[in-house]
């Protein structure tokens, strides 16, 4: 029960500053994003008219997102925005089964990880958005309806990060620490692999989906 | 004294427990009637059925249980731990702990039995669709009970985080702010995703061509009602992790927890908003999928200017937390 809450840091002191890397996160995003490569290379390696299993998965990830994207987007620039969109999803589906295996953690566990992809959205939200409509058209935006609003559109654009970050991590984590603590009381008998299956699987894959479409949503609404 | 402050550690433990599984069944029961009384119309409309919807209305009424069996598991945890730091700061965790969960299990307990009650219907109206409608409603709730689970793990946190270094006197009303602001957050997030999960249901029985168009903005209208829970968790979580001066004054203690109470009760009211909001969306996606990165667009800045009150609440808690 002690480990509820407990992050295993590196400090290093730099000029009078700590500064702190989360080892267990670090790690883990690296460990990931290698199975991630390596599924890229087992996908697309001996290419075929008539797939292997592997490349079809791939193929399966590829089509549908690349369908949701021009869904939301238009045809031309559903191409640029796809291959960030995919990614995106796998990386975070992958990231949120980890933690099924005994010893490894979520990164998305930490606060960090999805408060940076969060923040990564908006950036690429907004620069999408300049591109696409130009500065000034961009920045009329936030005095719609009134001049006097601007403070509130900016401070919501803000609270879209917030959201989209806290969401991730309160369930990712809300779901070990409830494992964590089920598994604890019942001494690890009968529930723990249910527990997983909804938690870690079922939840997981839903909120690596909403992220996905949030970020999709956003960048949408700003080209738009 | 010593035994006299564990005794009262146990009256917040079990007035604690009383009011997490009280407060809880409130919601749970009123979303399963609604699944039930949904059965009975769908049943009527096309007995043929009967026996597939009586399976699908046990099998959502399962799931709109979820929330209540939280609060039973936080109920039952905290009638039969031991405590052994016997503090006013675990008396006021414990009781946060219980009252978090009880009121966050409500708006989920009654959103997750909309998507159950819609999708019988939708099955007497579209036997087809019985495998599709009976994901849908899964992925529903399941998403629906995501305000709940915010609440249990900061109830959790606040049962089994180790507080006793902290000074007495603000930490106390901090973690029972921090176990308000979750627990009322989830009301209306809860509540309003439930909303739109049904709609969802009710949408892809009526156009079954439709149903990834219909899930997905389900998905969105649903994560962005639950904003409201989130700057909920937000809250606590600043309330539970700041370190804070001692000090005897009252005001230190009330601006705390006025802190939690401020953007719980402001969470109320934006998540059914958007979730009603959410609700239209899905509806009409279902019956003019064409117009549908219009009425997505819509939705979400409609949901944006329904949240702000709920960002103003989460400004004057940070205010009340950090400036006084």
């Amino acid at each position: 029960m002690e480990d509820l809450g407990r992050i295993s840091q590196l400090v290093i002191p730099i000029m009078g500053h700590d500064m702190v890397f989360n080892l267990n996160v670090i790690i883990m995003t690296w460990i990931v994003m290698g199975l991630l490569v390596f599924f890229g290379i087992m996908a697309s390696r001996k290419r075929n008219v008539l797939p292997n299993p592997v490349q079809v998965v791939g193929e399966l990830l590829v089509s549908n997102l690349y369908g949701l994207t021009e869904d939301a987007l238009n045809k031309e620039r559903s191409k640029s925005y796809s291959p960030l969109i995919t990614a995106l999803f796998m990386f975070l589906l992958l990231s949120n089964w980890v933690g099924m295996i005994p010893h490894m953690h979520e990164p998305t566990k930490d606060l960090n990880t999805p408060l940076s992809l969060g923040l990564m959205g908006f950036v690429i939200a907004h620069y999408a958005g300049i591109r696409a409509k130009g500065f000034k058209k961009y920045a009329k935006a936030y005095f719609e309806p009134i001049f006097f609003m601007a403070p509130l559109n900016i401070i919501g654009e803000v609270s879209k990060v917030i959201s989209i970050a806290f969401r991730l991590f309160g369930n990712i984590m809300g779901g070990s620490i409830i494992i964590l603590v089920v598994s604890h009381l019942v001494f690890s008998l009968v529930l723990p692999p249910f527990l997983n299956a909804f938690f870690v699987i079922f939840i997981g894959a839903i909120q690596a989906f909403v992220f996905t479409m949030l970020t999709l949503v956003y960048i949408a609404v700003q080209v738009n | 004294m010593a035994i006299e402050i564990e005794s009262w550690v146990k009256v917040a433990a079990f007035s604690g427990a009383g009011l997490s599984m009280g407060l809880g069944a409130i919601g749970a029961a009123i979303g399963e009637g609604f699944a039930a009384a949904k059965a009975n119309a769908a049943i009527s409309r096309n007995p043929g059925i009967s026996g597939d919807i009586f399976k699908l209305m046990l099998v959502g009424q399962a799931v709109a249980e979820t929330a209540a069996i939280f609060s039973l598991v936080i109920g039952i945890i905290l009638l039969f731990s031991n405590y052994s730091t016997a503090s006013i700061i675990s008396m006021a965790a414990l009781f946060g702990a219980g009252l978090c969960m009880g009121f966050g299990a409500i708006g989920s307990g009654v959103g997750s039995g909309y998507p159950a009650g819609e999708a019988c219907e939708g099955v007497a109206r579209q036997p087809e669709m019985r495998g599709r409608l009976t994901t849908n409603m899964l992925i529903g709730s399941a998403v629906s009970q995501t305000p709940a689970i915010f609440s249990m793990v900061v109830a959790f946190m606040l049962m089994f985080l180790n507080f006793s270094g902290a000074p007495l006197h603000p930490t106390s009303a901090a973690l029972l702010g921090a176990g308000l602001a979750t627990g009322l957050a989830s009301i209306g997030s809860g509540l309003g995703s439930g909303l739109a999960a049904g709609a969802s249901c009710e949408g892809s029985a009526r156009q079954p061509l439709n149903v990834g168009n219909i899930t997905v903005i389900m998905l969105v209208g649903q994560a962005v009602s639950q904003t409201p829970s989130i700057f909920g968790l937000l809250i606590s979580f600043v309330l539970m992790f700041k370190a804070y001066p001692s000090s005897e004054l009252l005001g230190a203690s009330m601006a705390l927890l006025s802190a939690g109470l401020c953007t719980g009760f402001g969470g109320i009211g934006p998540g059914v908003g958007n979730g009603m909001t959410a609700q239209s969306a899905v509806t009409w996606v279902a019956r003019n999928v064409r117009q549908e990165s219009v009425l997505m667009r819509t939705m979400l800045v409609g949901q944006a200017v329904s949240q702000s009150t709920a960002i103003y609440a989460m400004v004057i808690s940070l205010a009340l937390i950090f400036l006084i």
